[in-house]
């Protein structure tokens, strides 16, 4: 019976050649979108999975609660993991982590540097094998990780540093000078990790490891710990506050407590970072979400009115069919065979769409991220599950609809599908167009929203300044004064200032401090070290005073006019001379600057305070004339190697790095854009297939107004109609909710675009327009058949 | 006002032609009460749908009151489906989603004519045909008789000169038929409208003053219904 259902199924489809590529062009689209939101989604899902311990592993997190807000780190204080070890009798193992950063060598037999290379390291405690199960290959936990000086390879750097596994045990690697021995081998962390450590050195060699303040939390010491079996996390908030209240005195202006955070939650929780520096919100996953089942709706839309205005035409089989006796369940699924074949030869044609999708989405996404159609059996199922839905949400009804034809009526081509399920492919088309509509007024704001991002001036000039890495410990230090005039000697250099970061940044460095002897407890300043020459490098306005004189030493503060503005100071010129202390430095204001954005445009301007100090600065900014930046570049690189032959050269553009924090918004953008067209094009075809229903649908009424005298025009009129308003409709629907979508996304941004009603009208323009053009074609056509054909055979 | 002169239609298939007219030539006047008549497949139906330029001949020429129809661009068709010809099928072909008043109202919107006349004339068909009771009926309620006269209605409201009937009274009962015909005669003699039918009945060709006999696409008598008997 399937093999017969299967054989007609194929003739009616190439029967219906027309109506079948519509169908599988739009299901295909429809499906490949969502085959690569699926592969993207389920290799975010995948992460930190796969761990034996999973449930029981949890990494402890600090926040701190402000009057005026709330701060998170995924870092703890560095003796926190002994007090764990202590007071929490339910925790099973606990292991720090400090990550640390600098330049590896690894020399060969007559001691020339073979590999020289700036890597990521990490100080571990040994038993972060036994929480996150290490495969050794060479060396063992109870021994390679536990001595100083010991450092264990994974499987891949061992190669790229040796050649071999084997070979790596008990060879030598410097890290910033000092020897290591490689005492153990572990096999590669997977792809999907929060934690990607290839380089582990004991916890016994990092020189911090018996610090004794609690005060100091870095982003770079994690802590993870391993429950014992059978102990719920909730069981442990008791423990956790007392934890809390022993450890942390808090006078200043905050309050500062540790929480567990569950290594599922370590991906997905954007309040915290990890050493992937890799997170994914989950509401972006819900969006995605949200964003795949729209399309495939829309396409299931489309095969739904397709089919139904097939029906009428296959009225006469059914009849016939029914008439020899076929029940109607068994004209349900010979239906849905075809509808089932229609999918499947969708899925493939998908198949073929995503895997030529695959590398944008990737490049997209830019992670080292590979995906495969065929790497994971989930995939599979997720193929057969998606052709299974599509099969029954798009071949049910219509299928219920055929099947339901009187026989005697449909022998006699009488068949008249009733006006309420016409109503019904109406609401359809409202969703489709509401969702259509709803996409392209997103993409618009979206974009608007990103020029302006562009476009707003930062006040100051980030324009073809680079920032350069300035190794700065004590043997560079002295260098520091000669490599300034060296480099300002290259042609193309226009001026150069040592600093920490570029005025606008996501370093952030806050800190308590005090005004004209008066300690100020509401909020923190931010901080930002950088030499004489920064305010004139980065065209930063002085409003008030001057910028501070050339010294080695902290000789005044130039703070901005937030600061002065959360202080309550109405005139700038009070400011200066008055003294500020953060920390352990006081010194006079001696200059106030204008406002210029200290952060990503989602968030305000901070209070701010720049001083000089020579031992800080781990940047140089070096402003070049655009019009030589290649060469000049190259000049400056070439100098750097000869300044600091031990270490690895590193710069980037400040207007890269500005870009690089709307990296969401932009990836926001591109998917917007891509769906936005896909689902244009679903609809678009979707509506060409309502239009041929009805054209069908009233064939004999327009052939009876043609004779009663109707032009072309007045039918095409007629036709077109009542499709402008189900758009029309379908805009008044998408409005408010598409409203509610872009005011809220709009908003987590601190400097934004007025939500004006441009975007709305050209989102009904546009659907209108496309849906004049769409109808008209078929409508036109319908209009000019020849009257005869629809009236002579009744 | 009609004059056909040497119509040929035949469909060519594989090079085979097979012939549906063949050199059909006749006039039919102004006031004329024409009958077509024959077998199944003689041609009656593509007779008529020639005449109210629905299909092309394939050869001959077509004078409709004085001016060479036989290819007529699509716009001055539409100009005399609007003031000239008025059309009534064997199956009444009314528009479902309309009352009978609507449908009858129809043609009238596409000529143009303003809302107070529609309403007058509409009023004045329902009066005529006394379906005042049902004008605000949907097809799909009335009898067969009383869809064909709607459809008859709506063909007069427009006030053709002629009247193309394809087998009007195919789908009705013989009492009907018969009010149906009484009705066409009378429209003939007091509004002067030529009428041209296609029928199977000798009784209904009776109304008619003159019938043609179709046979295998070619006339074969041109006769008056008196002489006939």
């Amino acid at each position: 019976m399937f093999k017969l259902n299967f054989k007609i199924a194929m003739r009616n489809i190439w029967k219906n050649k027309g109506y079948t590529l519509i169908n599988v062009l739009g299901l295909s689209i429809g499906m490949a979108s969502c085959i690569l939101i699926f592969l993207f989604i389920n290799h975010q899902l995948s992460f930190d999975k796969g761990y034996k311990n999973a449930g029981r592993i949890y990494r402890i997190v600090t926040n701190w609660e402000y009057a005026v807000g709330e701060d998170h780190s995924q870092g703890v204080p560095i003796p926190l993991s002994a007090a764990v070890k202590n007071d929490f009798a339910a925790v099973e193992k606990v292991a720090a982590i400090q990550r640390s950063g600098g330049i590896i060598h690894v020399k060969d037999d007559a001691g020339r540097d073979r590999i020289k290379s700036d890597e990521r390291v990490y100080y571990v405690q040994p038993e972060f094998s036994d929480i996150f199960n290490l495969r050794w290959l060479s060396g063992n936990p109870g021994q390679s990780l536990v001595a100083p000086d010991q450092l264990v390879l994974t499987e891949k750097m061992a190669i790229r540093l040796f050649g071999s596994a084997q070979a790596s045990m008990g060879k030598t690697v410097f890290f910033n000078k000092k020897a290591l021995k490689v005492s153990g081998v572990v096999g590669n962390p997977p792809e999907n990790t929060s934690l990607p450590l290839h380089l582990l050195i004991s916890y016994a060699s990092y020189s911090g490891k018996d610090s004794k303040n609690w005060g100091h939390i870095g982003s770079g010491s994690e802590c993870y710990v391993l429950l014992k079996k059978g102990i719920a996390i909730e069981s442990l908030k008791g423990t956790m506050d007392q934890f809390n209240k022993k450890y942390y005195n808090d006078e200043g202006t905050g309050k500062t407590f540790n929480t567990f955070q569950s290594l599922s939650d370590v991906h997905f929780n954007e309040l915290y970072g990890n050493f992937a520096n890799a997170t994914f919100a989950k509401k972006q996953i819900y969006g995605l979400i949200v964003i795949g089942c729209f399309l495939i709706l829309a396409a299931c839309i489309n095969f739904i009115n397709l089919s139904t205005a097939q029906s009428v035409s296959r009225s006469k089989e059914v009849g016939v069919r029914k008439v020899m006796g076929s029940k109607r369940k068994q004209l349900i699924v010979q239906f849905l065979t075809e509808t089932l074949s229609i999918s499947l030869i969708a899925l493939m044609i998908a198949c073929v769409l995503a895997e030529l999708g695959l590398p944008h989405l990737e490049a997209l996404f830019e992670h080292d991220l590979t995906l495969s159609l065929f790497s994971h059996p989930v995939i599979f199922v997720f193929l057969v599950g998606m052709v299974l839905v599509v099969s029954l949400l798009a071949g049910f009804y219509p299928a219920l609809i055929m099947s339901g034809f009187n026989p005697a009526l449909a022998i006699k081509n009488r068949v008249t599908v009733n006006s309420g399920s016409l109503g019904l492919r109406k609401v359809l088309v409202v969703v489709q167009f509401a969702i259509t509509i709803i996409l392209i007024i997103g993409t618009l704001v979206i974009l608007r929203q990103m020029d302006y991002v562009r476009k707003k001036p930062l006040g100051f000039n980030p324009d073809a300044v680079a920032m350069v890495y300035a190794p700065n410990d004590s043997l560079n230090v002295h260098k520091l004064n000669t490599l300034r005039e060296q480099m300002l000697r290259i042609p193309g250099v226009e001026g150069m200032s040592y600093c920490q970061v570029a005025p606008l940044s996501g370093d952030v460095t806050e800190r308590n401090f005090s005004y004209a002897g008066k300690e100020i407890k509401d909020f923190q300043v931010r901080v930002s070290v950088a030499d004489e020459n920064y305010v004139d490098l980065f065209k930063l306005k002085i409003v008030a005073g001057k910028g501070y004189v050339k010294s080695d030493t902290l000789n005044g503060y130039v703070v901005n006019e937030k600061l002065l503005k959360m202080l309550n100071i109405k005139n700038p010129e009070d400011a200066i001379g008055k003294v500020f202390s953060s920390g352990d430095i006081k010194a006079p204001i001696v200059g106030v600057v204008k406002d210029f954005n200290d952060k990503s445009l989602r968030e305000g301007v901070s209070p701010m305070a720049i001083y000089a100090d020579k031992n800080e600065y781990y940047n140089m900014a070096i402003r070049i004339d655009p019009d030589v930046l290649l060469s000049t570049m190259k000049s400056v690189e070439g100098l750097w190697n000869q300044t600091f032959p031990d270490y690895v050269y590193d710069s980037a553009f400040v207007n890269d790095d500005i870009n690089g924090y709307y990296n969401d918004e932009q990836i926001m953008g591109v998917l917007f854009r891509v769906f936005a067209g896909v689902i244009i094009f679903i609809s678009f075809i979707g509506l060409f297939g309502l239009i041929s229903y009805v054209a069908t649908q009233r064939s004999r009424e327009v052939a009876i107004r043609k004779v009663l005298g109707a032009s072309t025009f007045e039918l095409v009129k007629m036709l077109n109609g009542s499709f402008l308003l189900m758009v029309f409709l379908a805009n008044v629907v998408a409005w408010p909710l598409a409203y509610l979508f872009v005011s809220k996304w709009l908003s987590g941004f601190a400097y934004r675009i007025e939500l004006s009603i441009w975007p709305f009208v050209a989102a009904m323009l546009l659907s209108m327009l496309i849906t004049l053009v769409t109808v008209s074609i078929r409508s036109y056509r319908a209009a000019n058949v020849n009257p005869i054909d629809a009236l002579k055979y009744e | 006002m009609i004059r056909l002169q040497n119509i040929e239609k035949y469909y060519a298939n594989k090079g085979l032609k097979s012939y549906i007219l063949r050199h059909v030539t006749t006039e039919i006047g102004q006031g004329e009460f024409v009958s077509i008549m024959g077998p199944s497949g003689a041609g009656k139906s593509t007779l008529l749908n020639i005449l109210g330029m629905l299909e092309e001949p394939t050869y001959g020429a077509y004078e409709f009151m004085g001016t060479d129809v036989t290819s007529l661009n699509e716009r001055k068709r539409i100009e005399l489906y609007r003031n000239h010809i008025g059309f009534v099928f064997q199956a009444y072909h009314l528009i479902d989603e309309m009352t009978v008043a609507e449908n009858i109202e129809a043609p009238l919107l596409y000529k143009k004519i303003g809302s107070a006349e529609r309403k007058s004339r509409v009023a004045d068909m329902l009066d005529r045909f006394n379906i005042v009771g049902k004008k605000d009926l949907f097809p799909n309620q009335l009898s067969g008789g009383q869809q064909q006269l709607v459809g008859i209605a709506r063909a007069v409201a427009a006030q053709p000169t002629i009247i193309l009937a394809d087998e009007p009274t195919g789908n009705l009962q013989s009492a009907q038929a018969l009010q149906i015909m009484e009705l066409f005669k009378k429209l003939n003699e007091e509004d002067n409208i030529t009428i041209v039918q296609v029928t199977h009945s000798e009784v209904n060709a009776g109304y008619g003053k003159r019938i043609l006999h179709l046979l295998d696409g070619v006339i074969k008598e041109d006769v008056a219904p008196e002489l006939q008997s």
